[in-house]
């Protein structure tokens, strides 16, 4: 993908752009609002990573002018500053996605690809499926290999959730945010609790296992390679 | 430069004042009373003139003229031509008696001077009459009450001045006192800012409005120095609890240095480093975070939640954690309808409540049993969480809440001792009411916040 990182603090700045390159991201790197929204105007990126305390033009207004100018590019704020408050004008100021410092690149990297292949918004389908396994999003059903699954309520939504970044990986953390609703890390297993019950489900009983761990960083769903 | 100061000074700006309006009246006042003062003394000089005159003309009868001429003569001759002047001519106009003549007095009051024949100078009230067919004048000195008026001035005149001084001065002593006060203020308030948070106004213990002012400053500056005070027990606390991680990181950090050097596999030591790099960055957020919290900007973002529905939102979401720890939660469901609606923040009182649960999840020994529960009395809303775990001892209760604080017994379990300080940061927040309850066995945490308007049923 073709990345705009604003930031300007150069360490951070080059650590990010060498994993992300490594990655197989291509990156421009800036460090100046002002350039940033220039560059956001100009340029066709797949996401924006900002920061939101830069040098001439801070991340908000910048990416509030690029909204009003017109660039739907999904922008993922990246800061040091974690109020409670922040999150939520960052959202509202048209970022889509919030990142607080100090964070594990594995977690920058994961939240990237889940915004750069988010599929357009009409493309909602109500249908769901990884190899054998079968969401229907209306009947609220889950069907592996022509046999229904029960889920309780928070295991479909975390089912759906993975289902639908199928091949990638969902951090723990943009798990607790999306199927939780918690914006705080809570200090017992909660995710890991779901996850176990979850593949009991829909893993134990089956050959293949399609709910795979992804060690010290989160979790994916696909079919074996 | 002083005389500026003092000019500047509100205390001494207002005794001029009034020493200015306090002389003016003075004056005034001093100028109406002469006035009528003098308006007395003419009459009575008209009375005692005409008074004379009656006496003198009394002495004739008609017939004896003689009788009026020795009258007129005796009286000249008894009374100073400084005081008062006689004057009595025949119907021809021919000097009789008296100490003058030809002078033309007409008839009734008059004032005459430059009287001829007379050593005395000045000006003098006359009355003159018909005596049968002659005329007696009788001419009063206005001297003595130009006298009297001359020493009622002056006295007016020294009066004022020592007014006017006793008024200046006792402004000044008193502007200068109110003065002193206030540069007692300036300077306790001076130290203050320089730091020295221990300084307080001195107070006169009258219970004057000064007094007043400076007992509800003093009042402010303890809250202030105690706040500070407790600031600096947080920072020193952080950084005492912020050491021993960190301490930690650097020996992990050296080991995997000196492994690295020798070749060996460092993995390991790496990832111990990111925990406790992670444990450290976990309570720097949630002392950020609390400290936001009462900072009280959420506030804004209040609206209308269904507390029920929190409290069983997080005992769907924990009760399979409970399970895994051998552990049972339930929650019991008394509330119907809009009963638990209260003014807050959904975010903020999940994240209380999962810290409630967790607080027990972590606590306790397996086997216990965890129950939440929500219900209404009156137009209070209670949220409960309680175990029948090992429990807190009653003289923690307290200390519980404070930042950083962990009981002795529990510092070996992981945790940063904040999460009762977010649970009760978050309970003031929302002008709730934190109580722990000793059930022995178990502790019970209550949460009581006032139910919205629009929950009552």
């Amino acid at each position: 993908m073709r990345l705009l990182i604003v930031e300007d603090d150069q360490r951070t700045a080059d650590y990010i752009v060498r994993g992300l390159t490594e990655a197989g991201h291509i990156c421009d790197c800036l460090s100046d609002g002002h350039d940033g929204l220039f560059a956001a105007t100009r340029d066709n990126y797949d996401v924006i990573v900002a920061d939101r305390m830069i040098k001439g033009l801070d991340g908000l207004s910048m990416v509030k002018a690029a909204r009003a100018a017109g660039v739907a590019t999904p922008v993922l704020f990246l800061t040091a500053v974690a109020g409670i408050d922040d999150r939520v004008e960052g959202l509202e100021a048209g970022g889509d996605d919030y990142l607080v410092k100090p964070f594990a690149f594995s977690e920058l990297l994961a939240r990237i690809n889940a915004l750069g292949r988010r599929p357009p918004a009409q493309e909602q389908r109500s249908i769901l499926r990884v190899a054998d396994l079968e969401m229907d999003l209306i009947r609220r059903r889950v069907i592996r290999q022509g046999q229904a699954i029960d889920l309780q309520p928070r295991e479909f939504k975390l089912l759906e959730m993975l289902m639908q970044s199928e091949g990638r990986v969902i951090t723990r953390t943009m798990l607790l945010e999306r199927v939780w609703d918690f914006n705080f890390d809570p200090k017992t297993s909660v995710v890991e609790t779901h996850i176990s019950r979850l593949r009991a489900k829909i893993d134990k009983p089956f050959e293949t296992p399609l709910l795979h761990t992804v060690r010290n960083i989160g979790y994916s769903l696909h079919a074996p390679a | 430069m002083r005389r500026l100061e003092l000019w500047r000074s509100t205390a001494f700006r207002m005794a001029v004042s009034f020493a200015v309006l306090f002389v003016l009246t003075f004056v005034i006042s001093g100028f109406v009373m002469y006035q009528v003062m003098r308006a007395d003394l003419s009459h009575s000089l008209d009375e005692t003139a005409k008074e004379t005159f009656s006496v003198v003309a009394a002495t004739y009868d008609g017939s004896d003229l003689e009788d009026l001429i020795a009258t007129v003569k005796s009286h000249t001759k008894l009374t100073s031509p400084h005081e008062r002047l006689f004057s009595l001519s025949g119907p021809d106009g021919s000097h009789l008696a008296g100490n003058f003549t030809g002078m033309d007095v007409p008839e009734g009051y008059s004032v005459i001077g430059d009287i001829p024949g007379v050593q005395a100078d000045g000006t003098y009230r006359a009355y003159s009459g018909a005596v049968g067919a002659n005329r007696l004048t009788v001419a009063l000195s206005y001297s003595q009450t130009e006298r009297l008026e001359e020493i009622v001035l002056t006295g007016f005149i020294w009066a004022t001045l020592i007014v006017a001084a006793l008024a200046v001065a006792g402004g000044a002593a008193i502007a200068s006192r109110i003065q002193r006060r206030l540069d007692a203020i300036a300077t306790t308030m001076g130290d203050v800012s320089q730091g020295r948070l221990g300084a307080r106004i001195p107070l006169l213990g009258n219970g004057d409005d000064i007094d007043g002012v400076s007992t509800q400053v003093n009042e402010a500056l303890d809250r202030l120095s105690a706040l500070v005070e407790g600031m600096r027990q947080v920072s020193s606390d952080i950084a005492h609890d912020l050491k021993t991680p960190l301490n930690r990181l650097q020996i992990i950090l050296e080991a995997a240095e000196y492994g690295s050097s020798n070749g060996e596999d460092i993995t390991g030591q790496l990832v111990e480093a990111r925990a406790e790099s992670r444990q450290i960055n976990d309570t720097f957020e949630a002392l950020l975070r609390i400290a936001q919290i009462e900072a009280g900007a959420r506030k804004a973002r209040f609206a209308e939640v269904d507390l029920d529905a929190i409290v069983n939102s997080i005992a769907e979401i924990y009760t399979d954690v409970a399970e895994d720890s051998g552990m049972s939660l339930l929650a019991r469901r008394t509330l119907q309808g809009p009963g638990g609606l209260v003014h807050g923040d959904a975010e903020l009182l999940t994240q209380m409540f999962a810290n409630l649960v967790e607080n027990a999840l972590r606590h306790c020994p397996a086997g216990t049993k965890i129950e939440l529960s929500v219900r209404r009395e009156g137009d209070r809303v209670t949220a409960s969480v309680a175990d029948d775990g090992p429990g807190i001892p009653p003289e923690e209760h307290e200390n519980v809440f404070r930042r950083l604080y962990r009981i002795e017994k529990s510092r070996s379990t992981p945790g940063s001792g904040l999460g009762l300080s977010l649970v009760r940061a978050i309970a003031d927040l929302h002008g709730a009411t934190i109580r722990l309850e000793d059930r022995r066995p178990g502790l019970g945490v209550e949460a009581t916040f006032s139910a919205s308007r629009g929950g009552h049923s």
